[in-house]
């Protein structure tokens, strides 16, 4: 019993030690409790608003990971490519083209591609719940993957300057497989994955901030009703709002607070999710660069 | 620490750095110790001289902790009246101190002779030209590596001169010299081991002088016989177990080898004809603004072209600094220079030619170059097997792989070796690879920039019959190298070349 005590202690300790691994335990423990509450104490219809939002927004933002891995990494590779070959009019056009995208804020460029959505949806072009969620992403994501472009230049741009690039060059080793394999995948990829788990927050807090703001509308056809459920569109919802207000209330009115937790728990939970969410996503990124020593 | 052998145990959390159970040196004696690089001649003699530090790293000398180790009053003795020239001297000095206050920091803040010291060391009698070298802040060109070498080994001379004064103290202290002629070419070196030895002889003192230079030995046996008994010669070894050992190294096993080294003939048949031409470097280019002469006699009179045949071994000398890899670099087109000309298996080069050139007809398919630091040359983040994946030789798979590594490594090459990082070879092993990866190319012409890097004397010998064997199969070779005992024995001296700048 002693040695089980034990290990579970050692076990403990070297979780606790590894900042993002504790966190992500964190996160997921503090989401099932939360579950579990509101199994117990919020309405079915509210319960199940609350949990396709956080599911359809993890998964838009997941892909949104996934879609600016995919974008940063392809035109990273010609950012990278051209930078350093005779035709350096397509790495002034490719440069200047992702500039103007990087001089759009972001939430006005998303909410740009949002009107898109919304011409799309009321012209009958875009019906389907998942392709609705696909386009959102793929909208947050043309915003965002420029910061995987960057980490890759600053990468292949390091990686340059050592011998080992122009050792493997004279030997016949191919430009593709040097950027690739030997300094994007060997030597690079925990300082992607370190920003691809930044970009999940970021589209999460990106999402939400839209969301909200398109809920209060941005048609007379098309609301946040015709988009599917996300943390955000929910937190716009008047019983939400009615939540939140509560909270504001305990602050004149003390003894209110226990009701928070029994009769005004989709507005909580919503917000709860959002800022705990990205506290948590803020201290596995975290985490994860200090074990990495990154 | 006389005679006693010290177990030391080094580790940083995640493997063994280094591990020996018999270091020792002699008291009143330098010890000369080779090994093969990252074997840890550097971090034993930092542990010993109390330099590393007990919350970083887990160290145990003797099985007792570091601490303990450093509370000595041998070890407080060793810092107060030794000196530690470090082997990248960039790391000693500070940037923000004028390079004259640093010679006057902390014990050696008094005369103690400093302007002969330095004299001797930059072979000059003019004040001038010290005083423009030793007036400025060192940056990371400025001075020259050879010229912060020497004023880190002024530093410890100043150090030594303090020992030797009547009123210097008497107890035990301890000189450690790590690389310090890495930077400096064989006059320079030579200069500072005569001062070196004068030294000792007014007093003797305990040094340990860590080199990779295994011609120091026939400098001392043909220029300082009287010290021989004053001179240990040791080098660490790997063992089976993993442990290094320390063992007595004899000169005459180094001298004998230098006397059987055979010279191979640049051309079989005896005739030259321009088709077995490899390479042809016009005699004159410019870089920098300098025009570049090559040379055939060391007093730089005659200039003319360089040309290697097939199955030729030829030799570029210059003083450290000139520009030898920079002209490597050149050929090999990874810089531009402002005027060249050569022709390399039959494709004519210029400054005008573009970088698509070297892409589609020379690297990996006529010529190839090893980097002198297998360090920065090798990825070290891949596997020993993926190091060698990506080359045009599609037949270097499996077993045929295996057997290509097995002529350069000691031991038979296994699937656990090949899944190896490449971070955790030693740096001879590294070296190797890095030699390796190249020769398995299909070229005509290899560039060899000092390839005997970090390699203890038994690798040295087994590259040395490797290459040689490569050379008789055709492999025409240009080297460049520091170990000018070594390849003047190897290289006849009309297939030496002298690289100067006006």
């Amino acid at each position: 019993m002693n040695n089980l005590f034990k290990k579970i202690e050692r076990r403990s300790a070297s979780i606790y030690s590894q900042k993002d691994k504790f966190w992500l335990i964190v996160w997921f423990g503090i989401l099932s409790l939360t579950l579990i509450w509101n199994i117990l104490f919020l309405n079915k219809p509210a319960l199940d608003l609350v949990i396709e939002g956080f599911l359809n927004t993890l998964y838009i933002s997941a892909l949104v990971v996934i879609l600016s891995f995919i974008l940063g990494w392809i035109i990273g590779l010609f950012v990278a490519r051209f930078e350093t070959s005779r035709f350096q009019i397509l790495y002034f056009v490719l440069t200047f083209i992702l500039n103007i995208i990087r001089s759009i804020p972001q939430i006005i460029g998303i909410l740009l591609g949002y009107m898109g959505i919304t011409y799309l949806i009321t012209a009958n072009i875009l019906h389907n719940h998942w392709l609705i969620m696909t386009t959102m992403a793929l909208i947050i994501s043309l915003f965002i993957f420029n910061e995987v472009i960057d980490l890759i230049r600053e990468r292949v741009n390091h990686f340059r300057k050592l011998d080992f690039y122009n050792a493997m060059k004279v030997c016949g080793i191919s430009e593709n497989r040097i950027i690739n394999f030997d300094i994007l995948w060997k030597n690079s990829r925990i300082h992607i994955l370190n920003k691809l788990i930044a970009i999940f927050g970021s589209a999460i807090f990106l999402q939400c901030t839209i969301d909200f703001i398109i809920s209060v509308g941005l048609s007379t056809q098309v609301s946040s009703v015709s988009l599917p459920t996300t943390l955000g569109s929910l937190l716009a919802k008047i019983d939400s709002k009615q939540d939140i207000l509560a909270i504001g209330n305990t602050l004149m009115n003390p003894s209110y607070f226990s009701h928070i937790f029994f009769e005004h728990l989709q507005g909580v939970t919503v917000a709860f999710l959002i800022v705990f969410t990205l506290l948590a996503v803020y201290k596995i990124s975290n985490g994860f660069a200090e074990r990495n020593r990154l | 620490m006389n005679n006693t052998g010290l177990s030391i145990h080094i580790n940083d959390g995640l493997r063994t750095l280094a591990h020996i159970d018999n270091f020792s040196f002699t008291m009143n004696k330098i010890t000369f110790l080779f090994g093969e690089s990252g074997i840890g001649k550097s971090m034993i003699s930092k542990a010993v001289y109390g330099l590393l530090d007990p919350n970083e790293l887990q160290i145990k000398i003797n099985d007792k902790d570091y601490q303990n180790y450093l509370d000595l009053p041998v070890t407080r003795q060793i810092k107060q009246n030794g000196f530690f020239v470090f082997q990248e001297p960039s790391s000693h000095l500070n940037t923000l101190l004028k390079i004259e206050d640093q010679l006057n920091e902390g014990a050696i803040d008094q005369h103690l002779d400093e302007k002969t010291i330095l004299q001797t060391l930059w072979d000059t009698t003019d004040d001038d030209t010290i005083k423009k070298i030793i007036g400025i802040y060192p940056r990371p060109y400025r001075p020259s590596g050879g010229e912060k070498q020497r004023i880190l080994l002024a530093m410890a001379f100043k150090k030594i001169n303090l020992m030797l004064q009547p009123s210097g103290s008497s107890s035990f202290s301890l000189f450690v010299f790590d690389e310090p002629t890495g930077s400096l070419d064989n006059h320079f070196r030579n200069l500072f081991l005569q001062l070196l030895f004068d030294k000792f002889s007014r007093k003797q003192f305990t040094s340990l002088f860590i080199t990779h230079d295994y011609s120091i030995i026939s400098r001392i046996m043909n220029h300082h016989q009287n010290m021989i008994d004053a001179i240990d010669f040791k080098e660490l070894a790997r063992s089976d177990s993993g442990k290094v050992t320390l063992n007595f190294f004899s000169p005459e096993q180094y001298l004998s080898w230098l006397k059987r080294i055979q010279k191979i003939p640049g051309r079989t048949d005896g005739i030259e004809s321009p088709k077995s031409e490899v390479l042809r470097i016009h005699k004159h280019f410019r870089i920098y603004n300098r025009e570049y002469s090559i040379y055939s006699d060391a007093g730089c009179n005659h200039s003319t072209d360089l040309i290697i045949h097939r199955g030729e071994m030829v030799y570029l000398k210059a003083g450290s600094g000139v520009g030898k890899t920079t002209m490597a670099k050149i050929l090999m087109g990874l810089q531009p220079a402002e005027q060249v000309e050569f022709e390399i298996a039959g494709i004519k080069i210029s400054e005008q030619s573009g970088p698509g050139v070297w892409k589609k007809s020379i690297w990996g398919k006529k010529m190839g170059m090893v980097f002198q630091h297998a360090d920065e040359a090798l990825n070290l983040e891949t596997t020993v097997k993926e190091s060698l994946d990506g080359l045009k030789n599609k037949k270097l798979r499996g077993e045929f792989l295996k057997s290509k590594l097995e002529e350069l490594f000691e031991d038979k090459i296994d699937d656990e070796f090949l899944s190896k990082k490449v971070k955790y070879l030693s740096g001879g092993q590294k070296q190797r690879l890095n030699l390796v990866r190249t020769l398995a190319l299909d070229v005509d012409l290899i560039i060899l920039d000092e390839p005997l890097n970090g390699l203890d004397f038994i690798s040295i010998q087994k590259t040395l019959d490797w290459l040689q064997e490569k050379q008789r199969a055709g492999k025409a070779f240009l080297i460049i190298s520091h170990n000018e005992e070594i390849f003047e024995n190897l290289i006849d001296s009309n297939r030496t070349y002298f690289l100067n700048f006006q």
